[in-house]
């Protein structure tokens, strides 16, 4: 079946639009960075809160009897409760100071005092402001033709849209896309948008010029329904891992503030990173996006072996590409350690993940195009 | 406390016998022991003589011979056969052909016949080089090799050139591997041709 | 005095926080058990410790991604042997240290085998003691409910209509539906409460995913041993036995021999490449298809099969693979006497992919000539140069330069097929000659002739056998499976404890909740519809509460 070029063209435009709108959204992501209302620092502090609550308790019980296992419990997991604003915690926009919230326990009131669900998102949107608003709305509107690009060119070349590096580029960053805003509106992170949304408007930048690749049929070694399976797998990991590596850079900028103001070397309460959410909350957001992710990455591997036995005969061969998919692998699951080891977590772990990050990149622009081996379908140059 | 020490024993034993499995496994790489019956020439494994007894049995074909004319093995019971693996692309093949040529005609009045399995070849190629080296017997075409396979199960014919002797009750008597000698092959016919 | 936990818990929890281990960091000792016999034992005791740390799996772990580095970046000698020639020739001070360290087969060196078997012994350490603590808490019931439940990091508390102790048994019937596992206070204990305990499945996924690594090491152990490759290049109308002698290359495992190999016999009857003609990207193969009769065993009935890139063809145990392709120009070489010295379709290598622009040689010793030549499907004259415009062999022409002489196959040397050997030779007058198919070229002085008489196809195959595949596969998605597990599976904890109400009739109920590691989340919502079911439950009457907040 040849190619159906009016198609491919309307992928192009609508990818074209895509860039366009998500620009907006980063402007709009920005400009609530700069500019946006200040209760949204409180609304942010009241999700602390109620997650501190736990922590204030447990103060009191730590006052009651410090040789007790019972505090230094309650304490680590007050960082680990104290999250984003996670499902059960009551985030009402006004709740202004922490203070004792609800769940105070045995105080014997005879109120019903239960664990409050959240606000719904909508509402959450709305009440963060113009800027945020806006840029919410453009980037759900800049995902909608990202996602007609994607489909698009699929069926103007009659097989699942990610067969080179430029339709890997556009599908993986339309999942990070996807995947981003669901996280930001879960955890109602908005300030973390303009930095991975600008991530994917210069990923998609570059696919447009550097790496665009004409829509064309696969060559045969590339026909195989597993084209499916293992590069969809890959796409997805990709795009997750990507959403973990802007949030750990933004980790380590953080805390890196944090470290300057407790040493005394810079002003606390600095506007702009007042804004984004604690180093502890990014660590913990990177944390469980990564492990998203690494299941995922771990079965596009696997699904590649069995891809790679019917291909070419075996099932590993250290093939340049299979050798970095597996450093990257290693490198994860080095960052997943690092995070159970004593002196390893915090900025360390972040290193490598960011390292982990980094070798999956260079596997994927350097090693794929430049390093000739069994993978070299990247169809560039 | 008790327990912690039948915890350390099981670990450690867990840990031994993974490395005793990889210890095993190279050692096992290890050349096998000499296999009785068997005759070295030389000094090494590349030219073998069996004792009647630990004989194999040769397996019979049939084939056509490079000029056409039908061949088969078992139509040379009671005389002995030297079968040699050939092909005209083979250099050692073609080194060793003037020393076939000549033995052919010094035990045929023994009671030897030569025979060759020209492998991977192409009748022309092969008959060019018979009738340039002056090599008067036939070979039958094994093109795809599929004389060797049946060899292959009783005989390692590995490798090309290979000649095996075959002793007129149809028994591998003898195996080189790689290019002939004369000494070795008169050697070989010489013991294998005296008995009955 | 009760506690959340108790000390030694606490310390394994701080530890245990994601997917990996962490006991020997905060743990007391738990293999140093027993009187120490001597300062050697100490010292093997400090070092199994170290050794199985989780510093120490960083480490190694660490070094298991570096050392794969140079194995990436370096031509290696399994894959492609011409390459690391090419790397000797360019870097002549350079490559020889770098083969000193084994940087050219990094997979197969010992360093690196030291990096993964250490880390694979640390992995063995740590599992097996943690298996006996997972079955050992396993069948330990959970601890007794804290006294003080609003310490919790998730409590609430609410009034109920029912008595303290019926209070608790609805609870605990609540939670046992639930698939907690459940401690009551002994008899005599004071008090009404109910542990519940829940999430085991976590650390035994996390165990799994651990020990199914080990399996996948122990699989390619299998394949490596047992299993072999071989390559075997063929021209259309060409068929082979699979035997030893047959085979271009054979790559054994350590305790396989040729007499191991399937008894198959196979034959390429035809195979046929067709390239995208128009648009972009012209010149792209669109298809390769290698049509074969093969027989699986001697005497058995013959079958066809087409061969196609993703679609190797199953035979007895191995599967046999179609790996790359080129053209055979078929020649025919006459010596002095017009006798017929040569005559065979000769397999040319392809130097341009895309083109299948091909060199090869045609060596007739018993004419004394030896032909070295460039072969083109498609030929187009570029600037005097013979090039090739299409990968299809749509216009093929050869261009062969003569040599005439001794091609030193006589004395026994063996020499690459695809090699001419021109010392001791001399080019005859003519060359480089262009011919097309059909046409003859009669080399001047009376030395013979060449024709080249038509072009034929070749494909090349592997043939592969690995037992340890299928092991393998299995490990790998057992590991996925663990992994899963110990991800998405908390290990969490719920107490209920019920007090007589001040005001007489009814008990206030408290709810404390826990999550030994919470890091990925979700135990609050859990516990807010714990709280909440178990709330509902306790209200048989309207007049009492409302429903538990929006």
């Amino acid at each position: 079946m040849s190619v159906n070029l009016g198609l491919a063209q309307v992928s192009g435009d609508f990818l074209v639009a895509a860039i366009v709108i998500y620009s907006l959204a980063v402007i709009g992501f920005a400009g609530d960075f700069a500019f946006g209302r200040p209760r949204r620092a409180n609304a942010a502090g009241a999700a602390l809160a109620s997650g501190e609550r736990a922590g204030q308790l447990a103060t009191v019980g730590a006052a009651q009897g410090a040789a007790q296992g019972a505090s230094g419990g309650a304490v680590s997991e007050a960082p680990e409760a104290a999250g984003l604003a996670d499902g059960a915690q009551a985030v009402p926009a006004d709740a202004g100071s922490g203070g004792t919230g609800s769940g105070s326990g045995g105080a014997g009131s005879g109120d019903p005092v239960l664990p409050a669900r959240q606000a719904p998102a909508l509402r959450a949107i709305w009440e963060a402001g113009p800027w945020v608003r806006a840029a919410v709305a453009f980037s759900a509107l800049g995902i909608l033709a990202h996602l007609v690009a994607v489909v698009t060119r699929g069926f103007a070349v009659h097989r699942a849209p990610w067969g080179n590096m430029y339709e890997f580029v556009t599908a993986l960053t339309c999942v990070a896309a996807i995947f981003f805003c669901y996280v930001m509106v879960r955890y109602r992170a908005w300030a973390l948008g303009v930095f991975v949304m600008g991530a994917v408007v210069v990923a998609l930048g570059l696919a447009e010029t550097v790496i665009y690749t004409a829509a064309g049929p696969l060559v045969p070694a590339l026909q195989s329904y597993w084209l499916s399976i293992h590069v969809t797998a890959m796409t997805l990991a990709t795009g997750i891992f990507f959403v973990a590596a802007v949030l750990g850079v933004m980790y380590l900028v953080v805390e890196r503030y944090r470290a300057r103001v407790a040493a005394g070397k810079a002003q606390p309460g600095n506007g702009l990173l007042a804004r984004i959410p604690s180093a502890a909350q990014l660590d913990k957001l990177t944390y469980r996006t990564v492990v998203f992710g690494f299941p995922i990455w771990t079965f596009g591997v696997i699904a590649g072996a069995i891809w790679a036995d019917q291909a070419w005969g075996r099932y590993w061969g250290w093939d340049p590409v299979e050798t970095w998919a597996f450093i990257t692998w290693v490198l994860y699951a080095c960052y997943l350690h690092a995070r159970a080891t004593a002196g390893w977590r915090g900025r360390r772990a972040h290193y490598i993940q960011l390292l982990g990050f980094a070798s999956l990149t260079f596997n994927m622009l350097v090693v794929q195009v430049f390093i000739t081996g069994m993978h070299s379908y990247a169809g560039v140059g | 406390m008790f327990r912690a020490k039948r915890r350390t024993v099981v670990t450690v034993a867990a840990v031994a016998a993974v490395l005793l499995a990889g210890a095993l496994a190279v050692t096992l790489t290890a050349g096998s022991g000499q296999a009785s019956g068997v005759t070295y020439i030389g000094g090494d494994n590349s030219q073998q003589v069996y004792s009647a007894g630990h004989r194999a049995l040769a397996p019979d074909f049939t084939g056509t011979s490079l000029t056409g004319t039908p061949i088969r093995l078992a139509s040379y019971r009671g005389k002995v056969v030297v079968l040699n693996f050939w092909g005209s692309w083979c250099a050692p093949c073609r080194a060793e052909g003037p020393t076939l040529a000549v033995l052919s005609e010094q035990y045929r009045s023994k009671g030897v016949s030569f025979l060759g399995d020209d492998v991977g070849d192409t009748t022309a190629n092969a008959l060019a080089f018979t009738h340039d080296i002056g090599i008067g017997y036939p070979s039958v075409n094994d093109a795809s090799y599929s004389i060797v396979q049946d060899f292959s199960r009783v005989a390692s014919v590995g490798y090309t050139p290979t000649t095996v002797v075959i002793d007129r009750t149809g028994h591998i008597a003898g195996l080189v591997i790689g290019k002939i000698s004369f000494q070795s092959m008169t050697t070989i016919l010489n013991d294998v041709a005296a008995s009955p | 005095m009760t506690d959340v936990h108790t000390p030694r818990e606490q310390a394994a929890a701080q530890g245990e926080e994601t997917v990996t281990f962490g006991t020997t960091e905060t743990e007391p000792d738990a293999t140093g058990g027993g009187a120490g016999t001597g300062p050697s034992a100490g010292w093997l005791r400090w070092g199994w410790r170290q050794l199985t740390s989780m510093r120490t799996a960083l480490v190694l772990l660490f070094l298991l991604a570096l050392g794969s580095v140079p194995g990436s970046v370096l031509p290696q000698q399994g894959s492609d042997p011409a390459a690391v020639q090419q790397y000797y020739a360019s870097h002549p001070a350079l490559a020889p240290w770098l083969n000193h360290l084994g940087l050219f087969n990094v997979f197969a060196a010992p360093w690196f085998a030291a990096v993964y078997l250490l880390l694979f012994t640390s992995l063995v350490g740590c599992v097996v003691p943690r298996t006996f603590k997972l079955a050992g808490s396993a069948r330990t019931p959970p601890p007794r409910a804290p006294r003080n439940l609003a310490r919790l990091p998730h409590s609430a508390s609410f009034p109920s209509s029912l008595a303290p102790g019926t209070a608790v048994d609805a609870a605990a019937a609540m939670l046992g539906g639930q698939r907690f596992r459940l401690r009551r206070p002994a008899s005599g204990d004071s008090g009404h409460w109910v542990s519940a305990e829940k999430g085991y499945l976590r650390e035994a996924g996390n165990l799994l995913f651990h020990l199914a690594l080990l399996g996948v090491l122990v699989s390619i152990a299998l394949g490596g041993l047992f299993g072999y490759k071989a390559d075997k290049l063929l021209v259309e109308g060409q068929g082979f036995s699979d035997t030893r002698q047959a085979l271009d290359e054979f790559h054994p495992g350590r305790l396989v021999s040729g007499s191991d190999l399937a008894p198959f016999s196979l034959t390429l009857d035809r195979f046929s490449a067709s390239y995208l003609r128009s648009g972009d990207s012209r010149g792209q193969p669109s298809d390769f298809n290698a049509t074969v009769t093969y027989s699986p065993s001697p005497g058995a009935p013959s079958r066809t099969y087409n061969i196609r890139i993703n679609d190797p063809l199953p035979v007895d145990s191995t599967k046999i693979y179609l790996i790359g392709h080129g053209y055979a120009p078929v020649f025919k070489v006459t010596d002095s006497h017009g006798n017929v010295a040569y005559n065979e379709a000769t397999p040319f290598i392809p130097a341009n992919t895309g083109t299948f622009l091909s060199d090869g040689v045609v060596k007739a010793p018993d004419a004394s000539l030896g032909f070295m030549g460039v072969f083109v499907p498609t030929a187009v004259s570029v600037g005097g140069t013979l090039e090739s415009a299409f990968p299809a062999d749509d216009f093929p022409a050869v261009s062969l330069i003569g040599y005439s002489g001794n091609l030193g196959m006589n004395s026994g040397v063996p020499q690459s097929v695809y090699q001419l050997n021109t010392a001791g030779m001399t080019k005859v007058a003519g060359s480089p000659h262009l011919m097309l198919p059909g046409q003859t070229w009669t080399l001047p002085g009376g030395r013979g002739a060449i024709t080249f008489v038509g072009v034929r196809q070749w494909v090349s195959l592997a043939i592969t056998y690995d037992p340890g595949q299928v092991p393998a596969l299995v490990c790998g998605m057992l590991a996925l499976g663990g992994l899963l597990l110990s991800f998405l599976v908390r290990r969490r904890r719920v107490f209920v404890r019920a007090v007589p109400a001040a005001s007489g009739s009814g008990s206030v109920v408290t709810v404390g909740g826990l999550a030994r590691t919470d890091a990925s989340g979700g135990f609050e919502e859990e516990f807010a519809e714990l709280a909440a079911e178990l709330a509902a439950q306790q209200k048989p009457e309207p007049n009492n509460q409302s429903e538990a907040g929006a």
